[in-house]
């Protein structure tokens, strides 16, 4: 049972790492920054309950404000560049964030250990769950609250009005504007909220792994950010999930059994999956292809 | 009278079939099999899946009840991934298997001795319960994060402390010193930093400095131009094959030729002469392995039969085979389902008990926090293969 | 002044194979309007199929290989195409990318799996000819790669500006439904773009493997970073921009870590793209308007 619960923690915190991705590609923009906010998320908390002695709830908060606050100095700047220079740009940040964090050097002593992260050899012994008795069964409940709340919410804009300002600005920037949308107001939150679900996913990674590093953050995990609503489809916030499920729990975890053909056929699939099914596993929103 | 015979022993034939039902009990192993570092991985399988046949060849796993059991291996990968690391122990924990041993990675088994249970009897701790033997991750001081880590690793400190002492009689006009770092692995690094330029010091030589490189990196013109510029006797490179052949390569181009060139114990493998045999040649690395034993080229030989190659790494997963088959014996463990959580507890109290193992080049000491101290030799590279330099044996 | 005007012109010397890089990435983006994310995976695939003749004739020499790596090159630029861009409906942006990526994958994958990750050894022409002028070095190999790159950038420009081919190619990237409408294959044309890009860079991978003398699967990912970062900063689209923007990406490069060191210089190139994508985020040159 053990493994199924761990499987389930790493569904739950990849489908944020997703739905932080999912928000942003809404409003057609290609994020490959995800990965960075994911990462600073990941720091904070980890050093507010390594280091400050903070409980988890209160310490993924903040990690989650910080993804957002950053996301928000992006977000800006990111309004300059359309395209593929978003790409690029985005990707060049994420680099330099997780340089930032090869670089940097936080330690307290406590008695004769010493804590906090240390450059490229990471942040290690973030032990807040085995060292307060979570089990494993607990820790994964606790992640899908969060998620689930993320999926609500996203799936409440999806319904409401901003949403369909999100998709709007998405689908053609220059009818949006004319109809008065500020595509500034847009393009910027969707980026903030992005920014504070990768935060809150980055904070719990720290914790179930215990160890963090630079390379933890690095442009293979950027990739996959967009990945998961890419393969799964913008229409909603279940393809997302549904890609987390069929990259980590069937190409990882199932095609085991294939041995050394898994990973030849990790990469072969999703070019299959995107061949066939060019609008993600869910589809097209219906009605948003009329013209 | 004669039917009646086919009968009675076509009978004792098929209870003996019943009754001769193998035994087995389950050894798990994981490893990188994907990426730059897929050999250590295949070579990892290889020697346990060779150890695991010679043990069943003759005649398996001796169990409480007396009974032999054959040894089953199963290779997971974990693609030297924090995340799959964890998955893979956690499905490991729920199958039947006894122990694991990996991983490969540092940076795997950092975060997943970090998911153990910290002390075994502290039953406020949620921690893992699976005992894991490592073969090869070998960044410094890691078994003390968990009572249910234990490496089998030899300890850098003691083997480039006795490098350094031994350069100092055999090159008696070698002085000084000069590094060279992959930066951004944590081993490479650590090996510098902390270990090579530590003990060049102990020794009394003088390190006037070193290069810095990335391990992606592609251009070394300016590193070694540092290099050639501080003309230290010794120059030693902390770095993993690609890029120790990206410097090598490039400081033959500039006419670098130190007296004494050393490498990192990692290095001494296949890949580095697949990528630069002939610039490496006389390069000097300290490791623990080496098939100058008896012992030592048949398990080379057997692990080759497996398609994998012998060197340091995969020597170790071979002698924790055979380390984890004397722990089973000596406690006497059950190898039966419902005994199963009892006898992972059983094997990590015998391998916390070890005072010392036997290892391919002799007897190996266990320290006090679970890790090893493995006898070791120097190789150099000799016309395409790792010959042995001395043995202090 | 000695140092840097060293670091300069080894950086330079290099940088000519990212322009190559950044070349591919900019004409596949130029004529599609896509981007091919596994361009420079594919590249150092290429570098090794190049490998593949050294099974036959064990002493073939250095050119030989890099004949192959150039032909190699093509094939996989072909097989890209047909796995990412031939089938996909190309009014969707998204779907071709996260192929691309795929193919990434895959191919990093075959790599790994034909040479066990383990680093090959790669054949160098003229590694051992040092051009000396006092204490100023020329490496002789790199200034062959810096000549084979001119020479294949040369060729490239002449089939772009001189062929059929490169007159439909550049009447595809202006304007497809019109070149369509001309009697222009526009499948044919992006074909043939792939293969061309393709062939352009299996030189760059083998001029990659034989500047640093070994290859290895860890090349792939930071040269994709490197390429696109030139590939902007020269502006999309723009050939003569990719070939400066990678020649200024390799000197500065060099340049930021004989002052800053080599774990904050990829932060200066970060810098540097911003600085860009600030003043002038059109890239060096700005491709014509008329396009999106």
């Amino acid at each position: 049972m053990e493994f199924y619960y761990g499987l389930a923690q790493i569904v739950g915190v990849h489908t944020l790492l997703g739905l932080s991705a999912y928000i942003v590609l809404l409003t057609g923009q290609v994020t490959m920054a995800q990965a960075a906010f994911f990462g600073i998320g990941a720091y904070v908390a980890g050093m507010l309950t390594v280091l400050a002695g903070w409980h988890i709830v209160p310490a993924l908060g903040a990690s989650a404000v910080m993804g957002s606050a950053t996301a928000c100095a992006v977000g800006f700047p990111a309004l300059r560049v359309k395209g593929l220079m978003l790409v690029v740009a985005t990707l060049a940040f994420g680099e330099g964030v997780r340089l930032f964090f090869f670089n940097f050097d936080y330690q307290i002593a406590r008695g004769d250990l010493k804590l906090g992260p240390v450059g490229s050899e990471g942040f290690r012994q973030i032990r807040y769950f085995p060292e307060h008795g979570w089990t494993t069964g607990e820790v994964m409940l606790f992640i899908w609250v969060f998620v689930v709340l993320v999926m609500a919410v996203l799936w409440w804009f999806d319904r409401s009005r901003y949403g369909s300002v999100l998709r709007a600005v998405g689908e053609d920037e220059l009818a949006a504007q004319s109809v008065g949308i500020n595509l500034t107001a847009v393009k910027v939150s969707a980026m903030t909220i992005g920014g504070a679900i990768a935060g809150l996913g980055g904070g719990i990674f720290a914790h179930y792994t215990t160890h963090i590093e630079h390379s933890n953050f690095n442009v293979l995990v950027a990739t996959f950010a967009i990945a998961y609503p890419i393969v799964g489809g913008l229409s909603n916030v279940f393809g997302t999930l549904a890609a987390v499920i069929f990259v980590q729990a069937f190409l990882i975890e199932g095609l085991r059994d294939l041995g050394d053909w898994r990973n030849l056929l990790f990469g072969a699939l999703i070019v299959l999956a995107m061949n066939l099914r060019p609008h993600g596993l869910f589809g097209k929103r219906r009605g948003s292809s009329h013209a | 009278m004669k039917k009646l015979a086919l009968a009675v022993s076509l009978a004792l034939a098929t209870t003996g079939v019943a009754l001769a039902q193998e035994k087995t009990i389950k050894i798990a192993g994981f490893g990188a099999k994907t990426g730059p570092v897929r050999s250590f991985g295949v070579n990892s399988e290889a020697a346990m899946l060779a150890a695991a046949d010679v043990i069943n060849k003759q005649g398996g796993v001796r169990l409480a009840d007396g009974s032999k059991a054959k040894m089953v291996v199963e290779f997971y990968d974990d693609r030297c991934t924090a995340e799959e690391g964890i998955s893979i122990i956690r499905r490991v924990h729920g199958t039947d298997a006894l122990v694991a041993v990996g991983p490969t990675c540092s940076n795997v088994a950092e975060p997943l001795y970090g998911i153990l249970q910290k002390k075994a009897d502290d039953k406020s701790d949620s921690g893992l319960q699976m005992p894991i033997f490592t073969d090869v991750a070998v960044k410094g001081g890691l078994a003390k994060i968990s009572e249910w880590a234990f490496r089998n690793v030899p300890s850098e400190m003691t083997m480039y402390s006795s490098l350094f002492y031994w350069l100092k009689s055999k090159y008696p006009n070698a002085q000084t010193i000069y590094g060279g770092v992959e930066e951004d692995f944590a081993h490479s690094r650590a090996s510098w930093y902390a270990v090579m330029k530590d003990r060049a010091e102990a020794n009394g030589y003088k390190v006037l400095g070193n290069s810095k490189w990335l391990l992606a990196d592609s251009n070394f013109a300016t590193q070694v131009r540092e290099m050639k510029n501080a003309n230290a006797d010794i120059v030693a490179i902390a770095a993993h094959p690609f890029t120790t052949c990206g410097v090598l390569k490039e400081m033959q181009r500039q006419g670098v030729k130190p007296k004494v060139l050393i490498g990192l114990t990692s290095s001494s493998s296949m890949e580095t002469m697949q990528g630069c045999a002939k610039q490496a040649e006389g390069m000097i690395i300290p490791t623990s392995f080496a098939p100058v034993t008896k012992d030592g080229k048949f398990a080379a030989e057997t692990t080759a039969k497996f398609k994998g190659s012998a060197d340091l790494h995969s020597m170790a997963a071979w002698e924790n085979m055979f380390i984890l088959k004397d722990v089973i014996e000596s406690e006497k463990v059950a190898g039966t389902k419902g005994e199963l959580q009892a006898d992972r507890r059983k094997i990590r109290d015998g391998l916390a008990k070890l005072k010392e193992t036997k290892g391919l080049l002799g007897v190996t000491k266990r320290t006090d926090d679970r890790e090893a101290d493995k006898p070791y030799l120097f190789v150099h590279a000799a016309k395409g293969e790792w010959k042995v330099l001395h043995n202090p044996l | 002044m000695l140092d840097f005007l060293q670091a300069v012109s080894d950086g330079m010397l290099f940088g000519a194979t990212y322009a190559l890089i950044g070349i591919g990435f900019t004409l596949v983006f130029g004529v599609m309007h896509k981007l091919n994310l596994s361009y420079a995976a594919a590249s150092i695939g290429a570098a090794y199929s190049g490998l593949l003749i050294l099974k036959v004739f064990a002493a073939a020499p250095a050119w030989a290989v890099f004949l192959s790596a150039f032909v190699g090159g093509g094939v996989i630029g072909y097989l890209v195409y047909l796995t990412c861009f031939h089938f996909i409906p190309l009014s969707n942006p998204l779907a071709p990318l996260m192929s691309t990526v795929g193919m990434f994958l895959l191919i990093d994958e075959v790599i790994v799996h034909a040479t066990n990750g383990m680093p090959q050894n790669y054949p160098a022409m003229f590694d051992d000819v040092m051009i000396r002028a006092g204490g100023y070095t020329l490496r002789g190999d790199l200034l062959l790669v810096f000549g084979l790159s001119v020479l294949c950038m040369i060729g490239l420009l002449a089939l772009l500006y001189r062929t059929k081919l490169g007159l439909a190619t550049r009447a595809v990237s202006q304007q497809p439904v019109a070149a369509q409408l001309c009697g222009i294959r526009v499948a044919r044309v992006n074909a043939m773009t792939f293969v061309v890009t393709g062939l352009v860079g299996g030189i760059a991978g083998a001029m990659m493997g034989a500047a640093v003398g070994a290859l290895s699967p860890v090349l792939t990912a930071p040269l994709t970073v490197k390429g696109l970062i030139v590939t902007v900063i020269g502006g999309l689209g723009s050939i003569p921009g990719a070939i400066i923007a990678g020649l200024l990406v390799g000197g500065l490069e060099n340049v930021f870590q004989l002052y800053r060191g080599v774990t904050e210089r990829d932060l200066y190139v970060m810098l540097l793209l911003f600085v860009f994508l600030v003043f002038r985020p059109g890239g060096i040159f700005t491709a014509k308007s008329g396009r999106d």
